[in-house]
């Protein structure tokens, strides 16, 4: 019943009030499948039901993606059986098991940190939802500077924009759980799929996960990111 | 503004700690927890405009949040800025308007009236507005409010309510029979259910549309409206202007928000919030051998009137009060279709009762005010009350035999502890 929306846009009504979704920053245990969490449920909510609802059995936590479904939760099965697996395992009614013991990790895997990660909005094939969220394909923001797609990541970005003729306005919450490594390896991805190394200037580097330390130590907020992106315009 | 949330003591860094030596066991409270995780909340007046600071946040991002009891009697009708409030889907983008208490500026709002008749309708606000209208004051109420004392038998997952999720309202609109006559819809025999849609829609295509179905022949329908005003004023856009559906005596979820159309159909409707969400079983079902998902329209039935209920409004630990007499007051209320006729009060913990005064109510679906004297001692007073209506429903006096994996409709008999 959304008719209404296009028919403000076409009055050119403005509403008085438009209150930016307020998050609040919610940091669960360590532990597999736990970046999945932050990737998916995020997009519509933080994580305050999540840590509200801590100590739910199995059976409970299973239902609950249940439900989420029905609020338009979208996540494969095997993305599913992951994220069930961490909340019955670190929010269940036991004790969580310790943090894992950081072992030698393999090299960031761009292409599985976006199935994990971004997917939920930008989409398999990248090119995002119209009106909800901004594609990457064929998007030259990610070439504004070498920093700005790192700077979103881990600081998220909120206000309207318009990407390649279309508008959006929604906010993006942080990524800040990724590591640095994540971080650099997941926009090397994001710039060379989907045809997108065409848009590269020539001679243009990725950012590098040392760069990205230095942008995580210092933190911006989301309006002030939406703020950088018109001045790199 | 956001706020240390710092009760504990317990920073979100040192969560690992936390979580490896204490688990999170049971007997933390859910404000411990969240302190656990989040170093930092954001106030309710930062969520949705116009409401209180210092309302009691379950879902920022869903605008959910309840009423502290302590701000909550204060008032005959509960004012806009303190009512809990419950949304679906996050209020960003396109659904900012409705993130705010004041009305919407919506004149050419239209309600299509649909379904198996033969004469399908489109009405205006402007029409609505020139309609006789009427005034019901009623209870609203989250059906998962007090779903936390569930939690003494097993914790049910979702915002974790205390008492706050209610208020007593006036709203006033349009009667919903007369509406539905006067349109002259002629609708076909088979036409048993109504169902009720809003604006709001899912964050994504896949999820499901939220919409409220009622059959078409329940006699709570002659008392509903097609409500354009609450309190006095046009409804606020957070509380489902700029019409809502108010069915007197039903829980909140029952009153659809924002409403844009009306359905006449044979079968109820599709959505997963008519035929699995919102619903109670139909007997006792037991932990882990129901679940949340486990609901059908065979084995369960919709979250309608509100089940009797009364709740202590004062003292409340807050009030610091002191040995000796003391007057213990409260509210009472039921789903309209009896009146409320005794409130037994305890102050020993059930040891002994007393029956309170209780007021006339405003309408049948009002709440009742009621208090009775009584005297506190030293040390640890168990303060509990326990409404009966004219047709003999009273409140379990263990509320967990009720016990239900969404943590719906909780009635038991109300226990407020206060240490003297």
């Amino acid at each position: 019943m959304r008719s209404l929306a296009c028919f403000l846009a076409l009055t050119g009504l403005t509403l008085s009030v438009s209150f930016a979704a307020a998050q609040n920053r919610f940091d669960l245990p360590a532990g597999p499948g736990r970046d999945l969490v932050y990737g998916h449920c995020q997009t519509c909510h933080d994580l305050q039901s999540v840590v509200d609802s801590a100590g739910i059995r199995r059976g409970a936590w299973d239902a609950f993606l249940d439900n989420m479904k029905d609020y338009g939760l979208r996540i494969s099965d095997d993305q599913r059986a992951r994220i069930l697996d961490y909340l019955a395992t670190y929010m269940g009614p036991e004790a969580p098991p310790a943090p894992p013991v950081a072992e030698a990790v393999a090299a960031a895997d761009g292409a599985q940190i976006y199935a994990d990660t971004c997917i939920a909005c930008h989409q398999e094939d990248g090119r995002g939802k119209p009106d909800e969220f901004p594609p990457f394909a064929g998007n030259s923001d990610l070439f504004l500077s070498p920093d700005f797609p790192a700077t979103v990541v881990l600081n998220g970005i909120a206000g309207p924009i318009e990407v390649e003729g279309a508008a959006f306005d929604n906010e993006m919450p942080p990524f800040d759980f990724l590591s640095d490594d994540e971080i650099a390896a997941v926009i090397a991805y994001v710039r060379s799929e989907w045809g997108n190394d065409a848009l590269r200037p020539s001679g243009f580097a990725d950012v590098t996960a040392d760069e990205v330390a230095a942008l995580r130590a210092k933190p911006m907020a989301s309006d002030e990111v939406h703020a950088l992106r018109a001045s790199l315009k | 503004m956001r706020t240390q949330g710092s009760g504990t003591g317990i920073s979100r860094r040192e969560f690992g700690k936390l979580a490896g030596v204490a688990g999170l066991a049971l007997g933390v409270s859910p404000a411990a927890l969240r302190t656990a995780f989040a170093d930092e909340m954001v106030d309710s007046a930062e969520i949705i405009s116009g409401k209180a600071s210092g309302m009691i946040v379950h879902n920022a991002d869903l605008g959910v949040m309840e009423t502290p009891l302590t701000l909550l009697r204060d008032h005959d009708h509960t004012p806009k800025d303190v009512l809990f409030n419950r949304l679906h889907y996050p209020h960003q983008g396109d659904a900012a308007w409705y993130a705010t208490t004041a009305a919407p500026d919506m004149p050419d709002w239209t309600i299509r009236i649909d379904g198996l008749v033969q004469r399908p309708r489109t009405v205006s606000l402007s029409d609505l507005a020139g309609m006789d209208q009427v005034k019901r004051v009623s209870v609203m109420q989250c059906a998962g409010n007090g779903r936390s004392f569930y939690a003494a038998r097993e914790k049910v997952g979702g915002g974790q309510w205390k008492n706050g999720g209610m208020g007593n309202v006036e709203w006033e609109g349009v009667p919903l029979r007369q509406f539905l006559e006067d349109q002259m819809l002629l609708p076909a025999d088979s036409a048993h259910w109504l169902t009720a849609e809003g604006w709001d829609q899912p964050a994504t295509p896949e999820g499901s549309d939220f919409a409220k179905s009622y059959e078409m022949d329940d006699p709570a329908l002659d008392n509903a409206i097609l409500a354009l005003k609450m309190n006095g004023e046009p409804i606020p856009a957070v509380h489902g202007g700029p019409v809502r559906l108010i069915i007197p005596g039903f829980y909140g979820n029952m009153n659809v928000k924002f409403l844009t159309t009306l359905l006449l159909d044979a079968e109820q409707s599709a959505s997963a919030f008519q035929r699995v969400g919102y619903r109670m079983p139909l007997g006792p079902v037991e932990p882990g051998q129901f679940e949340a998902n486990d609901y059908t329209i065979y084995n369960s039935v919709p979250t309608y009137g509100h089940k009797i209920k009364s709740v202590i409004f004062s003292p409340l630990p807050d009030d610091s009060p002191k040995a000796g007499p003391v007057e213990i007051t409260g509210v009472a209320f039921n789903d309209g279709q009896a009146a409320i006729t005794s409130v037994d009060v305890s102050a020993d913990g059930g040891g002994t009762w007393k029956a309170a005064t209780i007021s006339p109510a405003e309408s049948p679906w009002a709440w009742y005010r009621w208090s009775a004297n009584a005297m506190l001692a030293s040390g640890s007073n168990v303060l509990m009350c326990r409404a009966t209506d004219a047709l003999g429903r009273t409140q379990p006096m263990d509320g967990l035999t009720r016990w239900n994996p969404r943590g719906y409709e909780w009635n038991g008999v109300d226990r407020v502890e206060i240490t003297v």
